[in-house]
């Protein structure tokens, strides 16, 4: 912890030199003279560090429809929050993030006589997330819209943003085998009061793969609202076609 | 000792007495302070919120640790003085600190590159000891590992 410790040998002799006016006035009271060298001899040489140590300072948090907060994080759960950033958080009387295993689902229907016309097919969400856990703000519209964000925390000044990928399987599936291309899938970006780039994107899924649907970049709150459709360009037999999409959020 | 002789010598007496002065008022001398004791080996940085806000701006680090702080005063003894505690500018940048005590200093805060009165008064004991508690804030941006912050205690005579 100490970076230095007083020592008499490390003292040079312009170290001495540097204080003649401490010897001037010495001169006059020479009973003080021994206190007056241990000062000199001391000066300089002594302070104390301390090592600030980032412990546990990164953090991820990924919400994709239904997460958990005990509330939201900026000062309870009215918006505008009670308390405005930076005072946010559990001194602050708001709340902290947790684990949830919810998966949404996301649906549409295509009537018999569309089947395959091009015509895109609007999905809505079983998930009722519409506000952000941030501040309380009303951000999704449901069931139009699905919910995705969170935060990436770390240390340092140029850091790479976390990445938030989808694996996709190759094809959503019925109950008799039969298969529409995951590909089929689409989806817009958007939130209430937004401008500019989303941190997700519009896309489209790739079938049996994985692919980057955003990024986070640290420190910051990301989230969009994701609107997704059935591109509708293929004719598949009647029936009921299920896949579950895992995303997944990677830091550096 | 002719009168001519007596004046010149009184004038770089004066002279020299009015340099020793001044020199003296702005004389700042490092305290030793080789007995303080850290009861914790480091600070431990933590996010002030864990959450950072939508604008970046949230991006606080802060740290609590104590400190037995025990001054070798002994070259003041029976004498005035002023003592600071001084946080030079140094790496990573930016750093504030605050600090509370038992009562024998005074509690402050202070930034990077100043330093702060915590004590003025007559120095009565050979050591001044106190149990600061001392908060650290620096920028998370800045922090991206463990870095040495380094603080001392200097005295200004009366």
């Amino acid at each position: 912890m100490r970076a230095k410790t007083p020592s008499l040998g490390a003292l040079q002799p312009e170290a001495m030199a540097g204080h003649p006016v401490r010897l001037s006035r010495v001169s006059l009271h020479p009973a003080s003279w021994g206190a007056a060298l241990i000062a000199a001899f001391s000066a300089g040489a002594s302070a104390y560090t301390v090592t600030l140590d980032p412990a546990s300072p990164t953090a991820i948090y990924l919400q994709v429809g239904v997460g958990t907060f005990t509330q939201d994080y900026c000062g309870g759960t009215s918006y505008p929050p009670v308390h405005g950033t930076p005072n946010c958080g559990p001194n602050y009387g708001g709340g902290t993030p947790g684990n949830n295993a919810t998966v949404n689902l996301v649906s549409g229907s295509v009537a018999s006589g569309s089947v395959g016309n091009g015509t895109a097919v609007a999905m809505t969400t079983n998930s009722t997330v519409t506000n952000s856990y941030l501040d309380g703000y009303l951000f999704c519209s449901v069931p139009a819209q699905l919910y995705i964000g969170g935060f990436y925390r770390t240390t340092g000044a140029t850091t790479a943003a976390a990445s938030v990928t989808a694996t996709v399987p190759s094809a959503l599936k019925d109950a008799t085998g039969d298969s529409i291309a995951f590909s089929q899938v689409q989806w817009t970006s958007s939130g209430n009061g937004d401008s500019g780039a989303e941190p997700f994107p519009a896309g489209t899924f790739v079938s049996g793969g994985v692919q980057t649907v955003g990024s986070m970049a640290s420190n910051s709150w990301n989230e969009s609202c994701l609107t997704f459709s059935y591109l509708n360009t293929v004719v598949a037999p009647a029936g009921t076609y299920t896949g579950a999409v895992l995303y997944t959020m990677s830091a550096p | 000792m002719n009168d001519a002789y007596r004046s010149r010598a009184h004038f770089f007496f004066a002279l020299a007495l009015t340099i020793i002065c001044a020199a003296a008022q702005a004389n700042s001398i490092i305290i030793d302070d080789s007995g303080t004791q850290a009861l914790e080996p480091a600070v431990s940085m933590r996010w002030k919120t864990a959450t950072p806000a939508r604008s970046m701006a949230d991006n606080v680090m802060t740290g609590t640790t104590t400190v037995r702080v025990r001054l070798n005063v002994m070259p003041w003894l029976r004498h005035s003085g002023r003592i600071y505690l001084s946080l030079p500018a140094q790496q990573p940048g930016p750093i504030r600190l605050s600090w509370l005590t038992q009562g024998h200093f005074q509690p402050g805060q202070v930034q990077s590159g100043n330093r702060v009165l915590v004590y003025s008064g007559l120095i009565t004991t050979p050591f001044m000891e106190d149990t600061l508690t001392l908060n650290f804030v620096v920028d998370g941006a800045l922090m991206r590992r463990a870095v040495p912050i380094t603080y001392h205690f200097e005295m200004d005579e009366s």
